[in-house]
């Protein structure tokens, strides 16, 4: 039985831009209307997959098809406990970003067309089982940011969109390098990741693969040291692409680190465990210390992506079964959380066109809802518990606990670090005497409150009673976790050196 | 064979490298294009000095003839360009056509 | 297959001879001199409507070994009339062709569209010289076909001296294993070859001739004529001359590495190589400081040359296809960039890359389809380019030369930051002025093919990499 939601899914936002496409000139203020009606759409058919999703650790509404039987290439879709929660939080992000973007007002036909080929995109490389595919789909990504940041963004929006954009086709190209090597060394020559990860390959063989897969998701993550594209592409962005660069766009680094680099070359995962722990801590702490040193706001949270990213990576580097949930899920609440986080340095910015945060003081009583939001978020950002991000943060560093303790240890200090930059930005933007100029600032509008309400909820719901969101990981990464650590050699995994 | 093949091969060498010479060193576009049908003479002698020795002599001397008939196309057309950029420039010299840089 | 039985299956390039010469003379009945042009671009589709109608399944040797007509064969005529078509829709368009001679223009260009298929079917050593001289000859009249610009002489002076001395070098190699084999067919070579007692005289015979395909192809060494040739010649023949001899040159180059030095594949296998990186890196890096965009594009298609060289690096079954498939989806996207490029300079009256600032604005299809080829050079999926790309370097890491693969991607890296450049210039920058640039319609025939091919060949290269298949083993 195939149903074709999943195509449907990923190739209702071209449906869109072919309307918009079609616009007459002089109706572009129509654009954003298709384009909402697009993602709500994308939406629905996201609930009406999620109401068919089973939790088992297979893969499910699968499609297969022959694309270019030549190369021995099909166009495979299909979701699974890893991809899933993907899928949803692109479709709600790209949601939620697309009524923050109801404030472009120029070139809107352009904006939009922009955004929903980057959401195909983004759905199709979450959606990918065949190699080629999703490369493909990753690459389609590319273009439309370097565009949205490009035309649409600050004063350095060139250098930051270019930044971005030959960053990332660097890392990319070095994953095809190691696409074709997987499909010339599996027999038979195949795309198919479910093929593939059936394949034995040496240990050798899977070293280089993993490090050419890496270095693709590794800028993408992104990991020290190829962090450097993010504060640019980040502060130049405007708000809503901003938005979906932290919340999903992040997120497919470490998806691709799970689906490709551990599922299929778990023997190299394991050799290079120890670096991956490395990185993950650097990460957390360098994230950490520098975002305590910005006085731009979007900075601040721009690197305190990396940090939070870096808890993901230390879920991945633990490589137990508590490591890889904690991983999952903090991939999902940081997008919810910090794409709440942007959300709110736009709905700032739009009334006071700066971003430093020294000029701001004592905005609390002018603007208490905006406030009391803004807090809530921080308080989510930070881990406080009973929030999601607690929750994400404590399995990562119980997993990472278990295998090397120092480490773990020294990656507890990047909550202390988030704690610091949070207060210390709420205390320079909320607290103190009111500064003169902002007198006249308007609290939070509707439209704006509605973008950040279905986040706020999912942030507590999973705080609260986060096997919502566990138990629709668990089987797929239960079965990941026994690819990793098979039975006779769970012993020598656990009680590693520090 | 009155003459040794070694010999004429050396021969055509010779000519072919004097023809090289003159086209790198010559800066008048006329002497390049004069050295350069040295350089196709000296194929010439190389077709024709192979094909007493070789199975289809036919082959070789049918090319030289080709090769001769050619080279005076080429230099038609070369000779034209240089007239042509001779009426406005006033100048042969390649050194001093030089517009076109980096 | 005698010469009179031979006339059957040459009617399509009979009727590109006959009608080449209807259009020479076609100059003295007409006045509009753009119906001389409607007549050229008439021969061409009346030869590909014969081409298609005598399609034949066997290879056919015609004129006494003279002409191969097999499937690269085929392929190529279709290429090399379509890649004619082009230039001929483009020339409609661009005015700095003086209204004098414009019968002797459309003729030349027809007469090398023959040359081209000459090219393509020659496997014997004088016919691929004369097919070879024949297109270069034309090649050097049609550069300098703008008399009043004085970059066009000098520039067609340039490709002569610098064309006609890697011709006799080659010629000099031909001679060389003419002596040594005593044949002039190349496919019966390889055998003469591997008994010779002087390997060294046949690696000689090899690097001269691969001077005279090389200068074709723009390989480096042999490529500085081209960014001097691109920039001085009119825009039409600079779109025919990046993409018509370059992917005829390297089905010449094809033919005689596979026919005649196939035994000596350890030598001349490392020197290719070196050779692509070599190219591949000097086109990239000198691209990165151009401001002139047909010196831009030229520097780009010496790069792009590097990377099907390293099909032919490889030389196995799929590298050959690589260098096969990539030539065609190379002529779409290069002849595609050169239709905007020749609509934007119509308006604009430039060729610097500054002036093209904002054409977003003013022209949102030219911009868009700017935007897709140059996306398609930079090996961007979905688009034909990627299928190019994707092929060579599926040739070259199989055979695991891994080197060369990394030093192809970083150079992809670097390719798109130039392409980008233009690109943000096209897009992110305001225009000098607002109005609104007209798009002719042969030019929006000539786009309207080149897109499509560089978006459907992307999307679904079934087809074309279908027959590139049938077309090995090469005979």
């Amino acid at each position: 039985m195939t149903s074709h939601i999943l195509s449907y899914i990923i190739f209702t936002p071209l449906i869109g831009i072919l309307v918009i496409a079609f616009l007459p000139k002089g109706q572009g203020e129509k654009a954003k209307w298709i384009a909402l009606a697009t993602t709500l759409a994308v939406g629905l058919l996201t609930l009406v997959a999620f109401s068919q999703f089973q939790l088992i650790g297979e893969y499910q509404m699968v499609e297969e098809a022959e694309w270019i039987p030549q190369f021995g290439v099909q166009y495979i879709v299909g979701t699974d406990g890893i991809s899933f929660p993907m899928v949803f939080l692109t479709a709600l992000m790209s949601i939620l970003a697309c009524v923050a973007s109801f404030g472009i007002k120029e070139r809107q036909k352009e904006y939009f067309v922009f955004y929903l080929l980057l959401e195909t995109g983004m759905l199709g490389t979450f959606l990918s089982l065949d190699l080629f595919l999703f490369y493909v789909f990753w690459e389609v990504v590319l273009v439309p940011m370097y565009f949205l940041i490009g035309i649409w963004g600050g004063p350095r929006r060139e250098y930051a969109a270019i930044k971005f954009f030959l960053y990332t086709l660097a890392g990319s190209l070095f994953m095809l390098l190691g696409i074709l090597a997987v499909y010339f060394g599996s027999t038979p020559n195949t795309f198919d990741l479910r093929v593939i990860a059936e394949q034995d390959f040496t240990l050798r063989f899977q070293q280089w693969v993993f490090m050419a897969f890496f270095l693709g998701f590794a800028i993408k993550v992104p990991i020290f040291p190829f962090h450097t594209w993010l504060p640019d592409a980040h502060v130049e962005a405007p708000t809503p692409v901003s938005v979906i660069l932290a919340a999903v766009l992040l997120k497919m680094g470490t998806y691709g680190l799970l689906r490709f680099n551990y599922m299929l070359f778990p023997d190299a995962a394991h050799w290079f465990q120890p670096a991956m722990f490395v990185l993950a801590v650097v990460g957390i702490v360098y994230g950490g210390f520098v975002a305590l040193a910005q006085t731009d706001f979007k900075k601040m949270v721009a690197y305190s992506s990396v940090s939070h990213m870096g808890f993901v990576l230390l879920g991945l580097a633990a490589l137990n079964e508590v490591g890889l949930r904690g991983a999952m899920v903090q991939m999902f609440t940081h997008g919810t959380i910090t794409g709440g986080l942007f959300l709110l340095v736009g709905v700032l910015y739009d009334r006071a066109h700066t971003r430093d945060m020294t000029h701001f003081g004592g905005l609390s009583g002018q603007v208490p809802v905006y406030a009391g939001i803004l807090i809530f978020f921080s308080m989510a950002s930070l881990g406080l518990p009973g929030l999601s991000g607690f929750i994400g943060e404590f399995m990562v560093l119980l997993g990472g606990f278990e295998v090397r303790p120092i480490f773990t240890g020294v990656a507890c200090l990047g909550i202390i670090l988030a704690a610091s930059y949070l207060l210390y930005m709420i205390q320079r933007i909320l607290l103190g005497p009111l500064n003169e100029k902002w007198s006249e600032l308007t609290d939070i509008n509707g439209r704006e409150i509605a973008t950040l309400v279905p986040l706020m909820v999912l942030v507590v719901l999973i705080g609260v009673y986060p096997s919502v969101l566990i138990e629709y990981v668990a089987p797929t990464l239960d079965k990941l976790n026994m690819l990793l650590n098979p039975p006779d050699t769970l012993l020598s995994s656990v009680g590693g050196a520090p | 064979m009155i003459i040794p093949l070694e010999h004429v091969l050396l021969f055509s060498l010779i000519l072919f490298a004097i023809g090289m010479v003159g086209v790198l060193t010559r800066r008048n576009a006329i002497g390049i294009l004069i050295s350069i049908e040295l350089l196709l003479n000296a194929v010439n002698v190389n077709l024709v000095c192979f094909s007493r020795v070789s199975e289809d002599p036919m082959a070789g001397q049918m090319f030289a003839f080709f090769v001769i008939a050619l080279a005076a196309a080429a230099a038609a057309v070369g000779l034209a360009i240089v007239v042509a950029i001779y009426r406005t420039r006033n100048t042969v010299q390649t050194d001093e056509i030089q517009l076109l840089k980096w | 297959m005698t010469t009179v039985e031979s006339l059957s299956h040459f009617a399509p390039e009979i009727v590109l001879l006959v009608g080449a010469v209807g259009v020479l003379f076609s100059d003295l009945v007409f006045r509009d001199k753009r119906l001389i042009g409607y007549s050229a671009l008439g021969v061409i589709v009346v030869s590909l409507i014969l081409i298609k109608a005598l399609s034949v399944s066997e290879p056919l040797s015609l004129f006494g070994d003279f002409f191969l007509l097999d499937k690269l064969t085929q392929l190529f005529r279709v290429a090399a009339l379509a890649i004619v078509g082009i230039a001929i829709l483009l020339s409609l368009v661009y005015s700095p062709l003086s209204k004098l001679y414009m019968g002797e223009y459309y003729a030349l260009l027809l007469f090398s569209a023959f040359g081209l298929i000459l090219m393509s079917a020659a496997t014997n050593l004088l016919m691929i010289f004369l097919a070879i001289e024949f297109v270069s000859l034309i090649s050097y009249v049609l550069v300098g076909f703008l008399k009043a610009d004085k970059f066009s002489k000098e520039a067609s002076l340039k490709y002569l001296l610098f064309g006609s001395v890697c011709s006799a070098f080659m010629l000099y190699g031909m001679s060389l294993l003419y002596g040594l084999t005593g044949t002039l067919k190349v496919t019966e070579m390889s055998t003469a070859l591997a008994s010779a007692q002087q390997p060294s005289l046949v690696l000689t015979a090899l690097v001269m001739i691969f001077a005279g395909l090389g200068f074709k192809i723009s390989m480096a060494p042999f490529h500085m004529w081209a960014p001097d040739v691109y920039e001085g010649a009119p825009t039409p023949v600079t779109a025919f001359l990046t993409v018509g001899p370059k992917a005829l040159g390297f089905v010449v180059l094809i033919r005689v590495l596979s026919g005649a030095f196939t035994p000596f594949f350890d030598n001349w296998t490392p020197l290719i190589l070196v050779l692509s990186m070599i190219t591949m890196t000097v086109g990239n890096v000198i691209a990165l400081s151009q401001t002139n965009i047909k010196r831009l594009i030229a520097y780009s298609s010496i790069a792009q040359a590097g990377y099907i060289l390293m099909g032919i690096a490889t030389f196995t079954d799929l590298g050959i296809q690589a260098v096969l498939v990539y030539a065609v989806v190379y002529a779409f996207t290069n002849l595609g960039l050169f239709v905007v490029v020749v609509a934007t300079s119509e308006k604009v009256g430039s060729d610097e890359i500054k002036d093209y600032a904002g054409l977003a604005r003013r022209s949102p299809l030219l911009a868009g389809s700017m935007l897709v080829f140059f996306l398609s050079l930079a090996g961007i999926p979905p688009l034909a380019g990627f299928i190019g790309k994707y092929l060579v370097f599926a040739a070259v890491i199989k055979e695991g030369y891994y080197v060369l693969a990394v030093v192809a991607a970083l150079n992809s890296v670097v390719a798109a930051a130039y392409y980008f450049k233009v690109i943000k210039t096209v897009y992110l920058q305001p225009p000098r002025d607002e109005d609104a640039l007209p798009c002719p319609w042969p030019l929006r025939i000539a786009l309207g093919i080149t897109l499509a091919g560089t978006i459907l060949l992307g999307v679904m290269p079934n087809d074309l990499i279908e027959f590139v298949q049938s077309i090995l083993p090469l005979s």
